[in-house]
């Protein structure tokens, strides 16, 4: 019993781990507060669910798709909504305001064209592998091989290449970015772009290993902010790892009461963190008057 | 006619709703996420009071105000010294811990069975019983609800707390001792929050969890924020519009399955576009600087 949970904790730790490290990238280098990365979560879901199921297109090619979709909707987001706001020196809470709008909008939408119920991405049983005393499904496995991948590969990108540096100067002074010539915007674009097709891989795997339903979006964003409060806004690998601990504590959390009280537990933790330890795990501790930014 | 009746009294419980967050967010600052979860307290105390104690309306009603001026310090005195999104992120927790408690806490709240049966108000000895009666007397506590809030934003407390919206640090260099005016300005939020939850409750005479939401708490932060914040007339203004326009839908003959979305569509892009053009809302005075 303990192992199987530990395993799926795992897992679904992997999951929030993905869209903490794409609310990471964001948040970390532009210190908005992207509620629309809900919305971007739910959205993937729903364009994979149309081409593979809808319109028969084979699950690879569909979800290629998919994630160039998403890519240029993270872009569009911070071109039409963030960047006039930006532009004008507005404050954090419009900002803020202005992302949650834009998630309204498009689980609406969503809620509109699609319906309110659960639609299944891959119908039947999925195929099983049993390890020791540990079942999981190949859905799960693929969802731990990519999160494995695309973290080495991001922490490569950030850590060794110029555009790592980059993206990290543009969190400390996007203005000194420009000024030295550098195109800030096209590093705010790569940072919307990647972060979102993030979510994008999170939602595509999430949705078929368990369906997929409007609100999705919000529980996956939330698990996601918290994940990042957790780990250490500014920390990218903490992102991972507070993801991943999240997945486990919600997990034991069953073991111990049960799955109602699964919100319950991610919440306490937040506040707990909040109060106690507004870094992280592994942030840089501040004073609490500078956290805002 | 009930159908308006209706409308009204919903106004007159939003508009509680409305102005008493506004004291949060237009007056000190702060943006929150739990009111709905204090709207619920609110509806939940005064319900089990009245039903399983047998107590009288008015003591339920007291008893629930105090109850969530309580509860709400549990939030307000740890992640008040907390800002920004920090702030925000520590109150949308405390909504979804109380949706849980609500829904999950069945022994006591009967959970997502919701409670039925709530008896109508009788006061001195009249009792409450059409839609007509109701409407007289929502106005009536919205009416001295609205008439002390408006008593507090324009007492010597109210523009201290605009005084630490602008500049904490110059208020508290006065020596104003910032954080218990905040604390204190939060917790008469919740307690008129749950004033509304007690209106509501006996009004509909049914209440479930699902009406103290993290989407109802949002939907109250955006009747503010359209609206506009920092004064009275601006949450006015943005309770009126926001129950009133969506009923206007319904003689547009769009079908029942997507007019609350629709609804909401509109909202969002409401919010979208009073951000990026008057910030301040439509009639409100601050600007989120």
């Amino acid at each position: 019993m303990l192992p199987q949970l530990i395993a799926n904790g795992l897992v679904m730790g992997c999951s929030y781990a993905l869209v903490a490290l794409g609310f990471a990238l964001i948040y970390n280098t532009t210190r908005t507060f992207h509620f629309a990365h809900g919305g971007v979560y739910v959205l993937s879901a729903y364009l994979l669910y149309t081409f593979r199921n809808l319109w028969g297109i084979p699950l690879v090619p569909a979800a290629i798709l998919t994630l160039l979709l998403i890519a240029f909707l993270g872009v569009a987001i911070d071109e039409v909504l963030y960047r006039p706001l930006v532009k004008r020196g507005s404050s954090q809470p419009i900002q803020m305001l202005s992302s949650l709008g834009l998630y309204i909008v498009i689980i609406n939408l969503i809620a509109m064209f699609y319906g309110n119920e659960t639609k299944m991405l891959s119908p039947g049983v999925q195929p099983t592998y049993t390890v020791g005393h540990i079942i999981l499904a190949r859905t799960q496995i693929v969802t731990a091989v990519t999160f494995v991948v695309l973290f080495v590969s991001l922490l490569f990108l950030l850590r060794k290449s110029r555009m790592g540096k980059t993206i990290r100067a543009l969190r400390d002074d996007p203005e000194l970015v420009s000024a030295s010539g550098i195109n800030a915007r096209f590093f705010r674009w790569s940072v919307f772009a990647l972060g979102s097709v993030l979510a994008g891989v999170a939602a595509i795997l999430a949705g078929l290993d368990v369906g997929i339903d409007p609100n999705i979006g919000m529980t996956a964003l939330l698990s996601g902010a918290v994940a990042v409060i957790i780990g250490g806004v500014g920390v990218f690998e903490g992102a991972a790892l507070g993801g991943i601990a999240l997945g486990l504590l919600q997990s034991l959390a069953i073991w111990q009461t049960s799955a109602r009280w699964q919100d319950m537990v991610t919440f306490v933790v937040l506040i707990v963190f909040l109060l106690f330890r507004p870094q992280g795990l592994f942030g840089i501790r501040r004073r609490a008057e500078e956290m805002a930014g | 006619m009930n159908y308006l009746l209706h409308i009204l009294v919903i106004i007159c419980i939003y508009l509680v709703l409305g102005l008493s967050l506004n004291l949060i967010v237009g007056y000190t600052g702060l943006l929150s996420l739990s009111h709905a979860a204090f709207y619920g307290i609110g509806a939940y105390i005064g319900t089990l009071l009245m039903m399983n104690l047998g107590l009288g309306f008015l003591p339920s009603l007291a008893l629930a105000v105090i109850g969530a001026m309580l509860l709400s310090l549990t939030i307000s005195i740890p992640s008040l010294r907390l800002k920004g999104d920090y702030f925000m992120l520590a109150t949308l927790g405390f909504q979804i811990i109380v949706f849980a408690v609500l829904y999950n806490w069945v022994g006591l709240t009967r959970g997502p069975f919701g409670i039925p049966g709530i008896p109508r108000p009788s006061l001195f000895g009249f009792q409450l019983r059409t839609v007509g009666h109701y409407l007289g007397f929502s106005v009536a506590v919205a009416a001295i609800c609205l008439g002390l809030l408006f008593l507090i934003t324009h007492s010597p407390f109210g523009r201290v707390l605009k005084a630490i919206r602008e500049d904490e640090m110059a208020a508290a260099a006065l020596g104003k001792d910032t954080p218990r005016l905040k604390v204190v300005a939060f917790s008469i939020a919740a307690g008129f929050a749950a004033v509304s939850g007690v209106l509501f409750a006996t009004y509909m005479r049914y209440i479930d969890p699902t009406s103290f939401t993290l989407m109802e708490s949002i939907f109250i932060l955006s009747v503010i924020v359209i609206g506009g914040t920092g004064n009275v007339s601006g949450p006015i203004a943005g309770t009126i519009l926001l129950i009133v326009l969506p009923e206007a839908l319904r003689f547009l003959r769009i079908p029942d399955a997507i007019a609350a979305n629709m609804r909401q569509v509109i909202y969002g892009l409401a919010i979208i576009l009073i951000m990026r053009y008057r910030p301040q809302g439509l009639l409100g005075e601050y600007r989120f600087e």
